[in-house]
């Protein structure tokens, strides 16, 4: 009854018991089918298959005993116990941990605000150094009421021993 | 599922119901998977154990069965594994002379005395069934176990399994030609095969 030319091929044979376990799609079926249709070997092999398959359902499948529910259930009532009472004593420690969280968090905000501001809130001193060359020759500038006029004195190079850096 | 929410939420009376309508399927497959009894049962408490402080991370899209016969495939996959450590420890000297057959063969042997065409019973066919499964390898014995009696798909057996659906296809059809190659000869006739046409002591499973 050994069916050769289905055990040689592993790929028909596990198309056979795909099949057969209804995990083929239409199109994969409809070949099978085919096939089995034009190879009574084939046949008779499914069949084999099957048959075998059937005689699994001789294997034990007896109901466990109450005694075993009942203590699957004390033992997992300890566990839920234990779970418990190891959350209550842990309940301080994690109250202690969370303000020492808070706090840290709180104290962390603080100082990125200050940081924040200091750096982007505007250094009065820093403007200062910046119109310093202005500041100094303010009662000069004082004298003069337009900026062309200045503008065209410094094209005209009169003043030519002075340099933009102040050298002579 | 919405029982294993229930559980999720904190309601005992849920967990006994998910004890009550998975216990015996556990033990049932995990019997055949480790091959003892009590073990099995053992094995069932773990699971059950595992699932109540697994609880708060159920997912609602998973299925509860797939995840619970992770957890069994898991532990019984470890369960074996130690098994086999300790068996590598304690090796006993073969007997040069004795046959090394496996259990199914010395079945065979032990009956070939007998009327060769006697009708087999109800156990003997359970018992012979019993070591046809034993003699797969352990993947081979779980795709068939979840597939036959939890009538999983081969998507949901290989994220039991976690493998691929080709594998356990590949898996289920090498697991049932070794099954067919093996119980042919009893469901042919429904009897025993007489001595001289006996099975090969060393014919090898495929693997």
């Amino acid at each position: 009854m050994s069916d050769q030319a289905a055990n040689a091929d592993p790929s028909v044979e596990q198309q056979l018991v795909a099949y057969l376990d209804g995990e083929l799609d239409a199109e994969a079926s409809r070949q099978i089918e085919e096939l089995l249709a034009t190879d009574p070997r084939l046949r008779e092999h499914l069949q084999c298959l099957d048959h075998t398959w059937e005689l699994l359902s001789e294997l034990d499948t007896s109901q466990v005993a109450e005694q075993f529910t009942h203590s699957t259930l004390e033992m997992v009532t300890s566990a839920a116990v234990e779970e418990a009472e190891h959350g209550r004593r842990e309940a301080p420690r994690r109250r202690r941990r969370n303000w020492l969280l808070a706090g840290g968090g709180l104290a962390a905000a603080a100082v990125a605000g200050f940081l924040a501001v200091a750096l982007l809130r505007p250094d009065p001193n820093r403007q200062l150094l910046r119109d310093l060359p202005v500041l100094e020759k303010l009662d000069q500038y004082r004298e003069i009421d337009d900026l062309g006029f200045l503008r065209a004195l410094r094209d005209e190079v009169l003043f030519a021993e002075e340099q933009s850096d102040g050298k002579q | 599922m919405r029982l294993m929410l229930q559980v999720r939420d904190g309601e005992a009376a849920a967990f006994e119901q998910l004890v009550l309508r998975y216990q015996t399927r556990l033990v049932n497959v995990l019997e055949h998977l480790v091959g003892n009894r009590d073990q099995a049962e053992d094995l069932t408490q773990e699971v059950f154990l595992r699932v109540y402080r697994a609880r708060k991370h159920y997912r609602v899209e998973a299925k509860f069965s797939t995840w619970l016969f992770t957890i069994a495939n898991n532990l019984a996959s470890n369960a074996l594994r130690s098994r086999q450590r300790r068996r590598e420890v304690n090796l006993q000297p073969r007997d040069s002379g004795a046959t090394s057959a496996r259990p199914l063969d010395l079945i065979i042997q032990a009956s070939s005395g007998q009327m060769p065409a006697r009708q087999l019973d109800k156990a003997e066919m359970r018992d012979i069934v019993r070591m046809a499964v034993g003699e797969l390898n352990e993947r081979q014995r779980m795709a068939v176990l979840l597939s036959k009696f939890e009538g999983m798909s081969y998507a949901d057996i290989a994220e039991t399994m976690d493998l691929s659906p080709q594998a356990i296809k590949s898996l289920l059809s090498r697991a049932r030609v070794n099954l067919r190659e093996v119980l042919e000869p009893y469901f042919q006739h429904g009897r025993r095969p007489a001595a001289e046409n006996g099975r090969n002591e060393t014919s090898d499973f495929r693997e």
